[in-house]
């Protein structure tokens, strides 16, 4: 196969465009539909530590895409080699088809709020606004308009070191979409917002994934990220465990449905579950948690047994307990 | 690159830092044109000569007064003096400019700015060299500042002594504009110091004692070395290889101490270190993982 290298002028110098397989990039700007993100085989390695390992996945857009991981699986890193801001040992991450030091107009593609991300404590919220506006040739109003946006005008010229954690958030999502990007970034951005920040979090990203934009978001609040992603890719000791959509991942999880029960003759309904096969332990308050068993053939057994039920309960796994299963034993300390 | 550069000075221009850099080197110029201006003014008396002294070493102790009197109140005596209030404040001030040059990196480790500014432009040369520039711009504000003040006290303090500013001698001028070039070569190595040491308070530290200290252990250690080891003027000469020695001699006319290097190899080797670090500290800041 023969690969044409087109030199093309761009602004940090000559960057060469291969002109098979994916169109790389006409305008060094992808189109909204083209803002996937793409993840092929990265590879880190610190010293000790293989932080990611061979990581593979795709980024669609029009979603927001949760990504998971217990403490240490590689997230993070992951997210700042997509960036640039880390050398990946090998592979390489696109969006849009573009490598990101090869975008044209990088804010104008892609919107970061990383967990370091942080201002200069004796600048304001707007002066670091402009700080960033400047560089990436946006207007200075540009700078009013996020933080209205993320509702920090009120304090816009209050200085970063007087920001509660939650202020930070909104101020790094002000930060992430001044070049109202097409693809957004984020990582743990639920971290320190009150319960009112988290579910405007939550519409906002929401809203921006129905304008057709990729939204990639890692998180530890699995209970936020059931409520929040229609895709989720889980990651753990740096290599990809499952991706999906969001119900499917669940379903086809083999943990199984609970059943709780609450009877006042816990022994006798105890007993009659076990001869049919089902396993039971004590749940908190006396009450008995069944599995391997559907919630019918528990009512059925109780019936049958002359046993009185206050409660009967099906509990359907979430998201929590799939990725606890999943990621079981992988979660070590490296 | 136009971006770039004014997205830096406004970096600059958004804190407090500058102006309370500025402060300083307000507070030690005045200071310094304090202690040059009081030599001036005894420098440009003429001296009684003690009469207990012997009638023919008073007869020579007139006659070494006489030349130096004439000596100072010619035309080139007055320019040196001029020349020397006019860069009041310089070896404060550029110590000031070089520690501004390095917090402008650090500052962006220090108050993690580095990922937003790095995902903003990704070109990290690009980065770096807005930086160089911005940290010449401050040079020369800090050059543009002291040199205006030296200038306003000076014109008062020799309108005192009734002498002349001296400033249509070009010896005059090239001393100023060598003020500049000590201001803006600081500036540069302050920055390269910055992208090579990375933490805000290693910078600093290390810029002072380059800066401060380097100067006297190298008289030092060259002073011993000529002394004990090689007993050949070069090795007096070769000081110029401490960056302090070089600025001093890049900025002093003639010669700064005999066997001294000649001017223009003081700033050879200014802007050598300057290149050197600057390029290093590049190449690492291009290699460098951002967390």
């Amino acid at each position: 196969m023969i690969i044409f290298l087109l030199p093309r002028r761009t602004e940090g110098g000559w960057t060469y465009t291969s002109t098979v397989g994916v169109a790389l990039h006409r305008d060094g700007r992808p189109n909204m539909s083209d803002g996937q993100i793409v993840v092929d085989g990265l590879v880190k390695h610190y010293r000790q530590v293989r932080a990611v390992d061979g990581l593979r996945f795709v980024v669609r857009s029009g979603k927001v895409t949760g990504f998971l991981g217990p403490n240490g699986a590689g997230k993070t890193t992951t997210l700042r080699m997509i960036l640039n801001l880390v050398r990946p040992t090998a592979g390489m991450a696109t969006i849009g088809g573009v490598r990101y030091p090869d975008l044209r107009d990088p804010i104008h593609t892609v919107g970061a709020v990383l967990e370091a991300s942080s201002a200069h404590r004796g600048r304001t919220a707007r002066n670091h606004l402009r700080v960033i506006s400047t560089a990436a040739g946006l207007p200075a109003s540009r700078a009013d308009e996020v933080l209205e946006l993320v509702g920090l005008a009120p304090a816009a010229r209050r200085k970063f070191k007087g920001y509660s954690l939650g202020m930070r958030q909104r101020l790094g999502i002000a930060t992430a979409m001044l070049g109202d990007p097409t693809t957004l970034i984020l990582d743990e951005p639920a971290n320190g917002l009150d319960p009112e920040g988290i579910r405007w979090m939550r519409n906002f990203l929401k809203g921006l994934a129905a304008e057709g934009k990729t939204v990639f978001v890692s998180s530890h609040l699995l209970s936020e990220m059931e409520l929040l992603a229609d895709e989720v890719i889980i990651i753990a000791a740096g290599r990809l465990v499952t991706q999906g959509p969001m119900e499917q991942i669940i379903k086809s999880s083999t943990a199984q449905t609970t059943v709780r029960v609450r009877t006042p003759q816990a022994d006798t309904l105890t007993l009659s579950l076990k001869e049919l096969g089902g396993s039971v332990t004590a749940g908190d308050t006396g009450a008995l948690l069944v599995t391997g068993l559907e919630p019918p053939a528990v009512g059925a057994a109780a019936l049958r047994a002359g046993v009185e039920l206050h409660e009967l309960v099906a509990e359907q796994p979430d998201l929590e307990q799939v990725f606890l299963q999943l990621t079981e034993g992988k979660a070590v300390i490296r | 690159m136009t971006r770039a550069i004014r997205s830096e000075l406004l970096k600059i221009r958004t804190t407090n830092t500058w102006w309370l850099m500025g402060l300083g080197m307000v507070l030690f110029t005045g200071l310094a044109l304090l202690i040059n201006g009081l030599n001036a003014h005894f420098e440009l008396q003429p001296q009684t000569i003690d009469d207990d002294a012997p009638a023919e070493i008073r007869e020579e102790m007139i006659r070494e007064e006489n030349e130096r009197y004439s000596e100072v109140h010619s035309a080139a005596g007055i320019a040196k003096i001029a020349a020397n209030m006019y860069t009041s404040g310089q070896f404060f001030g550029v110590l000031f400019i070089m520690i501004l040059g390095g917090l402008i990196v650090t500052n962006e480790y220090f108050h993690q700015t580095a990922t937003a500014t790095f995902l903003t432009i990704p070109h990290r040369t690009k980065v770096i060299v807005a930086k160089l520039f911005a940290a010449v711009v401050l040079g020369f504000g800090g050059w543009l500042l002291t040199t205006v003040i030296n200038l306003a006290t000076t014109a008062a303090v020799f309108n005192y002594e009734h002498i002349s500013m001296s400033l249509d001698r070009w010896d005059v001028h090239r001393t100023i504009l060598l003020n500049l070039a000590a201001f803006a070569v600081w500036a540069i190595l302050g920055v390269a110091l910055g992208t090579l040491i990375r933490s805000q308070i290693g910078t600093v530290v290390t810029g002072c004692v380059v800066y401060l200290i380097g100067l006297a252990a190298a008289e030092v250690v060259f002073g011993l070395v000529h002394a004990y080891l090689i007993k050949e003027d070069w090795v007096i000469t070769a000081e110029v290889i401490v960056p302090s020695i070089a600025s001093m001699i890049m900025v002093t006319p003639g010669e700064m101490y005999p066997h001294a290097a000649p001017q223009w190899v003081g700033a050879a080797v200014l802007i050598g270190y300057a290149l050197v670090a600057g390029v290093i500290g590049t190449l690492i800041t291009r290699r460098r993982d951002i967390s």
